[in-house]
C-alpha cells in the first residue's frame, strides 16, 4: 500500500518542491490576491479592535493589552488553521474541476506530497499575515504581551500538524459528498470560530458549551497558544491545566495526521474503484 | 423567439424576464437546503462573536459600557441587527457583483450575449433573487438569534425598520454594480468580495457606532448608503439617534441615493464592460 514516493526521501522531496513550486507560481499570477489578504486582516483586526472597546470604555475586565493577546493570538491561530483545514480539500476539488485530478493520479509522483503542498504554500503566506497583523494590533492598542515564543510555537506545530490530518479527513469527505463539501466546510469553519472561542475568552460561553469546547482538541490548542504567549495571566489556560493541554495537542499532532491520510487513502480507494474520482 | 418579444409590450416582456432570472435562481438555491440553512446560521455567528467579546470584557457592566458610546445598552439586538443587515447588502454584493462571474462558471455568458434580451433586465432579476433570499434569510436570523440570546425583537417600530431596509435596497444594489464593473475589470473576484465584505463591516459600523471611526473614515462611511440603511434600522428599532435628528430627514438621505447610485453604477458597468469586451472580451478570467 505505501507508495514510490514515501519509500524513496529524495524523489518524495522532489516532488514536494515541483508542486510548491507550482502552487507559488499560481500565487503570483493574482497580485490583487495578496494586497486583498493584507487590506483583510487589517479590516479584520481593526473591526474586532472597535468593537471591543466600545465594551471596555468603562475601565472592564480585560481592556488593553489582555483583550489585545486574546483576539490576536486567537485570530492567527484561525487564520493557520482555517488554511490547513481546508486548504487540501479545496484544491481537490480544483483539481476536479479543472479536470487535472486523473491526469495527477496517472502519474508516479507521490500523493501525499501533492497534497501537502498545497499547504505549504499558503502556510509561509499566513505567517507573513500574522506578523502584520500582530504589528497592527500593537499599533492600534500600544503594545500586546509578548511571552514564552517557543512554548507558543511548539503548540502552534502540533495544532497544525493535527489539522493537517483533519484537512486530510476532509479532504476525503470532499471526494464522497463532492459539491456539499464547500457547504459543511464553511458550516464547521463558523461552528469552530465560536466552540474554540478564536475572538474571545472561553470564559464568555455558556458552560454547556464550554464543556463542548473541552472535547475539541484545537480549542485547546487555541487556549493554550494563547495563554503561552500572554504569560499566563490569571484565568488563563481556561479549559484545563496547561500541562493537560499540551497532552491533548500533542497527542492531537502526533495522531491526527495518520487518522486523517488513512481516511484520506480510504476515500480515493473507493472514488477510483468507483470510478467517481473526477466527478463533481 | 424573437418574434414573442417584438409583439409583446416591452414592459411585460421585461418584467417576464426579470421574474424568469429570479425564478431560475431561486429554483438553483432550492437544492441546496444546507446553503439556506446556513444562510440564517451565519448571521447569528458574525452576531455571536463580538457578544461574547462584550461579555467577557465588560462582564456585568457590558451593557452600561456600550450605550456609553452606542446610544442602547442592548448589545445583543444592537449586534444581531447589524449582522443581519450585513448579510442583505453582502448577499446582494455576492449575487449582483458576481453575477458575471457566476454565469461565466455556469457556462452560460455567451448565450447570455447572443440573446435578445438586454441585459439590466437579467441583472434585474438575480437583484429581486437575492432580495428574497436575504431578507427572508436576515429576518429568520434576527429573530432566531434574538430567541436564542433572549431579547425582545418586536421593540420599537418594526414598520418604519422595514422601511429602510427597502429603502436602502436600491442604492445598495446601484453600488453592486459598481462592484460588478471592478470585478470585470480587475478579475479576481474571490479575493475582492472578501476584501469588499470587511471593508463594508467597518464602514456601516456593523459591530460599533460609525462615531468611533477616525474622522476621515468617519466621512466615507457617511458616503456609504448601507450606513444609512443600517442606523435607520437601529434607531427605529433601539433608539440609537438618526444622524439627522428625525427618521424622515435620514431616509430623505437615502432617497437621495436611491435616485442616482443605480443609473451612476449601471453606466459605469457598461462602460467597463464595453472596454473589456473590445480587448480580451468578458468570458476570461
Amino acid at each position: 500500500m505505501r507508495e514510490a514516493g514515501m519509500r524513496r526521501p529524495l524523489a518524495f522531496l522532489s516532488t514536494f518542491l515541483a508542486m510548491v513550486r507550482k502552487e507559488f507560481t499560481i500565487m503570483t499570477r493574482y497580485p490583487v490576491e495578496f494586497i486583498a489578504s493584507f487590506g483583510q486582516i487589517f479590516l479584520i483586526i481593526a473591526v474586532f479592535t472597535l468593537a471591543g472597546l466600545t465594551f471596555a470604555r468603562a475601565g472592564g475586565r480585560g481592556e488593553g493589552s489582555t483583550f489585545g493577546g486574546v483576539v490576536i493570538y486567537g485570530f492567527i491561530l484561525f487564520l493557520f488553521l482555517s488554511d490547513t483545514l481546508w486548504t487540501i480539500g479545496y484544491n481537490i476539488r480544483r483539481e476536479q474541476k479543472q479536470g487535472t485530478l486523473e491526469q495527477l493520479y496517472l502519474t508516479p509522483a507521490s500523493k501525499f506530497a501533492s497534497l501537502v503542498s498545497r499547504v505549504a504554500s499558503t502556510l509561509l503566506w499566513v505567517s507573513l499575515l500574522s506578523l502584520a497583523g500582530v504589528w497592527m494590533m500593537a499599533a492600534m492598542l500600544g503594545g500586546i504581551p509578548f511571552h514564552n515564543p517557543g512554548l507558543g510555537l511548539y503548540i502552534l506545530a502540533m495544532s497544525l500538524l493535527g489539522t493537517f490530518g483533519v484537512g486530510f479527513a476532509f479532504a476525503a469527505l470532499t471526494l464522497r459528498i463532492k459539491e456539499t463539501g464547500q457547504t459543511v466546510a464553511n458550516a464547521l469553519q463558523f461552528i469552530l470560530l465560536i466552540l474554540c472561542a478564536n475572538f474571545f475568552p472561553f470564559s464568555a460561553l455558556p458552560e454547556w458549551l464550554r464543556a463542548v469546547s473541552r472535547l475539541i482538541p484545537l480549542a485547546h490548542g487555541v487556549d493554550a497558544f494563547r495563554s503561552a504567549l500572554m504569560g499566563f495571566p490569571p484565568g488563563f489556560p481556561e479549559l484545563a491545566p496547561l500541562q493537560v493541554e499540551l497532552l491533548v495537542v500533542s497527542l492531537f499532532g502526533l495522531v491526527m495526521p495518520w487518522v486523517g491520510y488513512a481516511l484520506y487513502r480510504r476515500a480515493e480507494l473507493r472514488a477510483r474503484q468507483t470510478g467517481s474520482l473526477s466527478e463533481y | 423567439m424573437v418574434g414573442r418579444v417584438e409583439i409583446a409590450p416591452p414592459l411585460r416582456a421585461r418584467l417576464a424576464v426579470v421574474l424568469a432570472s429570479t425564478r431560475m435562481r431561486l429554483l438553483t438555491i432550492s437544492r441546496y437546503k444546507g446553503q439556506l440553512l446556513l444562510d440564517v446560521f451565519i448571521p447569528i455567528v458574525l452576531a455571536s462573536m463580538p457578544i461574547l467579546m462584550g461579555r467577557a470584557i465588560g462582564g456585568q457592566q457590558a451593557g452600561a459600557n456600550f450605550a456609553l458610546t452606542a446610544g442602547t445598552p442592548n448589545y445583543v439586538a444592537y449586534m444581531l441587527i447589524g449582522s443581519s443587515v450585513f448579510a442583505i447588502i453582502s448577499y446582494a454584493f455576492w449575487h449582483v457583483g458576481y453575477w458575471l462571474r457566476w454565469e461565466q462558471e455556469t457556462g452560460t455568458l455567451e448565450a447570455i450575449y447572443l440573446a435578445p434580451t438586454e441585459r439590466v433586465w437579467l441583472v434585474a432579476g438575480t437583484a429581486l433573487y437575492s432580495m428574497i433570499r436575504s431578507l427572508v434569510s436576515a429576518l429568520t436570523a434576527y429573530f432566531l438569534g434574538s430567541w436564542l440570546f433572549g431579547v425582545n425583537p418586536l421593540n420599537g417600530s418594526l414598520l418604519l425598520a422595514f422601511l429602510f431596509i427597502l429603502m436602502g435596497l436600491i442604492p445598495v444594489f446601484g453600488l453592486t454594480l459598481f462592484f460588478g464593473a471592478l470585478i470585470l475589470q480587475v478579475k479576481e473576484a474571490n479575493a475582492l468580495i472578501n476584501l469588499m465584505q470587511w471593508g463594508v463591516t467597518l464602514l456601516m459600523g456593523i459591530y460599533f457606532p460609525v462615531v468611533m471611526l477616525p474622522p476621515l473614515l468617519r466621512w466615507l462611511a457617511l458616503a456609504f448608503p448601507p450606513t444609512w440603511m443600517l442606523n435607520g434600522v437601529r434607531s427605529a428599532l433601539l433608539g440609537v439617534g438618526f444622524f439627522l435628528g428625525t427618521w424622515y430627514r435620514d431616509l430623505a438621505v437615502l432617497w437621495a441615493f436611491t435616485l442616482f447610485t443605480p443609473l451612476l453604477g449601471y453606466w459605469t458597468l457598461l462602460q467597463v464592460e464595453r472596454r473589456v469586451r473590445a480587448n480580451e472580451g468578458v468570458g476570461q478570467f
